[in-house]
């Protein structure tokens, strides 16, 4: 879902930058405040980790389109929000710089999509979280909350196609919005199942690094 | 440490498995693009390094798509460690939980 050079309207890529860059330097300062030396390895390993899995797509649609794990939730319950952000962001960095997946210029809108969107989802988490910290919970807390990212990042995405004039002649929004909304709804159950068994696992077995969770009991400091 | 250096292995094992049963086909936004006639006001001003994760020069065809996957691991695991670094620096926070 990494949006290429040529596609957005110059308007499209300077709102999306300037509404990401208030994102990240805001997740920046939250996270020095939140976050010590002995979390670096977590944050490189599970970002590598989403790196990789956003390698590997699998077939949707029939066979006729493909998608991958965006990852954002995942990365949201093992780092927190701010973090998270910063983790993604740091992926599509390389991504775009690398392998020319997703444009540099639409950096500030896949960053948005993809990063804050990802983070942010750990609030979906922590409010359905309120009443209760148990095992299905949590499970079906992840769940919705990745889902609704997978969801959110599509619309976003076939917003910003939509309201750019490379996609007027086609239908702009009413083209980009349903067919990006009609191949994630699916792909996002996928995502969220995925995500909801690795952090239910995660939990039970592997706590200590489940940073999100920590966090999740001290909101003051988010 | 040594977690670490097992979970990065996990890591780059998995990769080295999955990538062979990868779609092929366009993602989702891909899969919009060619469908739609769309045509790009511009042409892109920078290709990547190994654009589309595939290394031309290599003449295997597992090897040329698994070698930019290893690469850009690395490349993340460094990114994002001095990104952690940069963060709380080692000595600083020390004793923050």
């Amino acid at each position: 879902m990494h949006i290429p050079d040529g596609y957005l309207d110059p308007a499209i890529i300077a709102i999306t930058w300037a509404v990401t860059i208030p994102f990240l330097i805001f997740a920046w300062k939250k996270t020095k405040t939140t976050y010590n030396h002995a979390t670096a390895a977590t944050l490189a390993v599970s970002s590598a980790l989403v790196f990789v899995v956003q390698l590997i797509n699998f077939p949707v649609a029939g066979g006729a389109s493909s998608v991958h794990i965006l990852g954002g939730t995942f990365l949201a319950i093992i780092l927190g929000p701010f973090a998270a952000m910063l983790s993604m962001t740091t992926v599509l960095m390389m991504q775009a710089f690398f392998f020319a997946d997703g444009g540099l210029l639409a950096f500030g809108a896949n960053a948005f999509n993809m990063a804050v969107i990802g983070g942010l989802s750990f609030f979906i988490v922590q409010l359905l979280m309120k009443k209760s910290a148990g095992r299905s919970r949590f499970a079906s807390s992840v769940l919705i909350a990745s889902w609704s990212a997978t969801v959110l990042t599509a619309l976003l995405t076939g917003l910003e196609l939509g309201f750019s004039s490379a996609f007027a002649a086609a239908g702009g929004i009413t083209l980009t919005v349903p067919t990006m909304f009609s191949v994630y709804v699916v792909a996002g159950l996928v995502e969220a199942v995925l995500t909801a068994g690795l952090a239910v696992s995660l939990r039970q077995w592997q706590p200590g690094v489940v940073l999100g969770l920590k966090l999740l009991g001290r909101r003051g400091e988010l | 440490m040594k977690k670490n250096v097992a979970m990065v292995a996990l890591i780059i094992g998995a990769l080295a498995v999955l990538l062979p049963f990868a779609s092929s086909n366009p993602d989702g936004l891909e899969n919009l693009i060619s469908t739609s006639g769309a045509q790009p006001q511009h042409e892109p001003f920078w290709n990547g390094l190994m654009s589309d994760y595939n290394v031309e020069a290599v003449g295997n065809s597992y090897l040329s798509a698994f070698l930019p996957g290893l690469f850009g691991t690395v490349m993340v695991l460094l990114a994002t460690f001095i990104l952690a670094s940069s963060i709380a620096p080692k000595k600083k926070n020390a004793n923050q939980a």
